[in-house]
């Protein structure tokens, strides 16, 4: 018999771990991993992930930097093997002097200010720079655009680029990522739009002895990416008058130009066709951010956009260029934008496509695909499409497109559908399923919980959903607590419940009656009042409903029939007649329509005492209002 | 004369219309189209009849003059008809000509869906984002609905590059900041922090933070050597003698060479290779002892 040896597998060295990892399904009742598994300290709603997020980040980029900064207090070589990722990086240039070499270091080394100032040295001894070294140094600089690269910058637009997880979506706090924009490149803009500044690039390339192609294709690509598109364009037709070639990389920047350079729609998209029969002419092959930056375009081009998209769509299959997520980003957005969204087969045949692939990153605005998508089904009002889209969001590593703040726009748009079409069972096991673990509730979808319970008649659950409302911090919202206390003192219903309700509206009158801290104060409205109010004298709480249907004069408003009549039940039920005369007595004084017919319930239904009946006859409404007070008085 | 000669027949021609007139009346024929036609062709050959004053003034000028008076009358008559066709031709010509203008433009053809459209909606007045009209395909719902990926013509401006002429084209150059750049952007657009432990530590493994399992504690040691040549040292005492005091030390000096970790394979033979040369050196000197 022979024995065959089986050949040595060779694994990766990261096999075993991720088979591991794919043992490991997420715990609905945690917060995401890189939170400390303290109730304490997990974060409570969006808002808070997202700073917890950032502060660990940041804490990340302190040590960084500190080690950056005094790399001579870390320079032992403790770990053995050495880890070269902890040490401090040699970022010091070493070659001196005023050579090519060195300036080809600074570049190199990312060091923007001081390479101009190399290059002008070089110059100024009429020291020749290579055409290569100059090429890299307008790339250097059309890159930075002019502003000074310095770590600290760097520091600042890596922070923009790797915070895995938390970069700042277009919804949740635009102000402070759009600030930081401005600034990091607001000293470019200028730079490139104001030609009177000593702008570093276009002084170079002036003075450039001989310029290629390349040279052409840095500037332009540099300002479109810093906002000058008028340059960029003239820019273009002298590269076109030195008979030059441009690349595709600048061809897909002066079509994501065109919406700048001209006003009207059709003219925008005669524009870039224009550049795209340049492509042609000089034999440029288009790729796939090609197609993308012409859609981006037609995005901006009204109608023409829904005829033409289609057509671009069918020139990507015949040249075998596979779209991108980001492509259908920019369909679904053509088609479905705007207040007047007509059902169309386009999302359909999107998720057709969507469905059968893998995806991976090919240009940056693939990350707005789902959230784009899950809108566009809520708008939509169609859950199935929004199934199948979720679906195809948990194959493979397509959850990695969306980072923190898209996921929670997604998820919450996904709530909010199943809220309006779903069963509320399904409703609710998705909602134990994803919150506080994958998603936080927003106001909204907190809402949109609430009329789903309402539906489908299961308010008993609202107690449940207080406490979840607490937990996510949202428990000083008058919106959502006046939908919450309508609602469960709309009906009449059964005692367990009814006590479950009263302990809530207790928990809210205590929020209302907080004073002195460092939130806003919460108003007492007419309604919430009268809410609680009702629902204390459901479960015969009378003191504690008196005490509030004495407060409605405080804050000018006037309790409704219903309460009214409610706490003239409460108060036969729990046998206080002395309060219902108190009742009547404040209608009347309010002069009430309803004080009439209170008290003639009284003197139905009430037992009094002949002192009682004597104070109730006194009682009269309107103007004999003050004598009815002094009568009792007197008593 | 051909003046009086025309003229003449001009009468008669009149006569002749009159009955035909009468007859094409009384027919009601289908050939009264071609009737009408005949005229005008006649009409034209024709022209018009002259204004008889001009030709009582040409006869005038005629016996004015001492030539042969009948044909310098005919030839003025002559002349008077040839300006009154030149005038009736161009007035004429004009109109065909802008007829010619007109055939010559371009035709649009309406798609049926167009037409359908023009029919079912008349004019709006809706207006795009930047002023334009909205053309009324626009509005109905009936095209987005019809509406697919699967249809449509492509913009036919470019054609697929065959593979040969592809990899021509890629030509080999450095990744410039921008390519580099861009490279950074799209890896940091799926960097998701790690949802687990292990996730954590692939991460870590990934960044040369953590080891690798299973541990290999040759890692991180660039060394070129495998173990029995750091060892098995006895091939480099070739050069000494076999016996002796010499030989005896260098194999100590191997054993103990054999147990230092710490020096390459490179540095030992070096050491090795120093003794030698050490011992060429003094061997005179022993010799001479």
């Amino acid at each position: 018999e022979e024995i065959v040896l089986p050949r040595r597998k060779t694994w990766d060295k990261l096999a075993v771990l991720q088979t591991l990892a794919s043992t490991v399904n997420r715990d609905p009742t945690a917060a995401h991993y890189m939170f400390q598994d303290d109730p304490f300290l997990m974060p409570r709603n969006a808002a808070n992930a997202r700073l917890f997020a950032l502060s660990m980040e940041s804490g990340r980029n302190a040590a960084k930097y500190i080690i950056k900064q005094f790399p001579e207090y870390f320079d032992k070589i403790l770990a053995e093997p050495n880890v070269p990722c902890l040490m401090p990086e040699m970022l010091t240039p070493q070659i001196e002097g005023v050579s090519e070499e060195a300036l080809k270091e600074r570049i190199h080394l990312r060091r923007v200010k001081e390479s101009v100032d190399l290059f002008d040295q070089l110059i100024q001894a009429s020291t020749p720079v290579s055409l290569e070294t100059t090429n890299s140094l307008l790339d250097l600089l059309c890159f930075y655009g002019d502003g000074e690269s310095t770590p600290e910058k760097e520091e600042e637009e890596k922070d923009e680029l790797e915070e895995p997880g938390v970069k700042a979506s277009e919804q949740k706090a635009p102000k402070r990522q759009s600030q930081r924009g401005l600034q990091s490149s607001g000293s470019r803009w200028s730079l490139f739009i104001d030609s009177r500044e000593n702008n570093n690039a276009e002084r170079i390339f002036k003075i450039m002895p001989e310029r290629n192609a390349h040279s052409y294709c840095t500037m332009i690509r540099g300002m479109v990416k810093h906002g000058a598109f008028a340059k960029a364009y003239d820019m273009y037709i002298d590269l076109l008058n030195e008979r030059h070639k441009a690349d595709v990389h600048t061809f897909n920047a002066l079509i994501t130009a065109a919406p700048y350079l001209k006003e009207r729609f059709l003219e925008r998209w005669e524009l870039a066709k224009d550049f795209l029969n340049h492509m042609a002419q000089q034999e440029v092959q288009p790729n796939l951010l090609t197609f993308n930056a012409l859609l981006k375009t037609l995005r901006q081009c009204g109608g023409i956009g829904k005829s033409m998209s289609i057509s671009v769509i069918k020139e990507m299959e015949a040249l075998d260029i596979e779209p991108s997520l980001a492509t259908y980003d920019h369909l679904l957005s053509i088609f479905y934008r705007g207040v007047e969204i007509r059902p169309s087969g386009i999302i359909s045949d999107v998720l057709d496509d969507v469905e059968k692939r893998s995806f991976t990153p090919q240009d940056p605005d693939d990350a707005r695909f789902f959230a784009t998508a899950m809108e566009v089904c809520c708008d939509l009002k169609d859950i199935k499409l929004a199934y199948r889209l979720n679906k195809a969001m948990e194959k493979g590593d397509n959850w990695k497109f969306m980072d923190m703040d898209r996921s929670n726009a997604y998820w919450s748009k996904f709530f909010s559908l199943l809220c309006m079409m779903e069963q509320i069972e399904v409703v609710l096991k998705w909602y134990k399923e994803m919150s506080p673990s994958v998603f936080y509730p927003t106001p909204k979808n907190i809402l949109d919980l609430l009329q789903a319970l309402d539906a489908a008649n299961h308010l008993e659950v609202i107690p449940s959903v207080w406490e979840d409302m607490k937990q996510l911090g949202f428990n000083r919202r008058p919106e959502l607590l006046e939908e919450l206390l309508s609602l469960m003192s709309r009906d009449q219903h059964p005692e367990e419940v009814q006590l479950a309700f009263a302990k809530c509206a207790e928990d809210i009158k205590a929020g209302y009656e907080q004073t002195g801290r460092e939130q806003a104060p919460l108003e007492w409205t007419g309604s919430a009042l009268g809410c609680v109010a009702l629902l204390f004298s459901r479960v015969g709480r009378t003191q504690d409903a008196w005490n509030l249907l004495e407060h409605f004069q405080q804050i000018n408003r006037i309790p409704t029939d219903k309460v009214m009549d409610e706490f003239l039940n409460c108060a036969k039920q729990t046998n206080c007649p002395e309060e219902a005369i108190k009742l009547v007595k404040l209608a009347a004084s309010l002069g009430l329509s309803s004080s009439q017919r209170l008290k003639s319930r009284m003197e139905k239904e009430f037992e009094l005492s002949e002192k009682q009946k004597k104070a109730l006859e006194s009682i009269r409404s309107d103007s004999d209002s003050s004598d009815s007070d002094s009568d009792s008085d007197s008593d | 004369m051909k003046v009086e000669v025309s003229y003449r027949k001009k009468l008669q021609q009149l006569k002749t219309r009159e009955i035909k007139k009468q007859a094409k009346n009384k027919l009601e024929g289908l050939d009264s189209e071609g009737a009408t036609l005949q005229r005008t062709t006649e009409d034209i050959q024709r022209g018009k009849p002259l204004n008889p004053e001009l030709v009582e003034a040409a006869s005038a000028v005629a016996s004015s003059l001492p030539l042969n008076k009948k044909q310098t009358e005919s030839e003025l008559l002559a002349q008077l008809r040839r300006h009154e066709e030149t005038t009736d031709k161009q007035k004429k010509g004009g109109t065909v000509n802008l007829r010619n203008v007109i055939s010559e433009m371009a035709v649009q053809r309406q798609s049926p869906s167009q037409r359908g459209v023009r029919l079912s909606s008349r004019i709006s007045l809706e207006l795009d984002e930047d002023g334009q009209r909205i053309k009324p395909e626009r509005s109905p719902e009936s095209s987005d609905s019809r509406r697919s990926l699967r249809v449509g013509r492509r913009l036919n401006i470019f054609t697929k590059a065959s593979t040969e002429t592809e990899d021509a084209l890629e030509t080999v150059s450095s990744p410039t900041i921008w390519d580099l750049e861009f490279a950074k952007e799209i890896a940091a657009m799926t960097a998701q922090p790690p949802r687990n432990g292990f996730e954590e530590m692939i991460q870590w493994t990934k960044e040369g933070i953590l080891w690798e399992f299973p541990i290999d504690n040759e890692a991180g040691m660039e060394d070129d050597a495998e173990f029995h040549e750091h060892i098995f040292l006895e091939k480099h005492l070739e050069d000494f003698p076999k016996q002796g005091p010499i030989r005896h030390f260098m194999e100590l000096v191997i054993c103990g060479l054999s147990k230092n970790p710490y020096l390459t394979v490179k540095q030992k033979i070096e050491h090795i290779e120093w003794f030698h040369k050490y011992f060429e050196e003094k061997k005179e000197l022993l010799q001479e002892m």
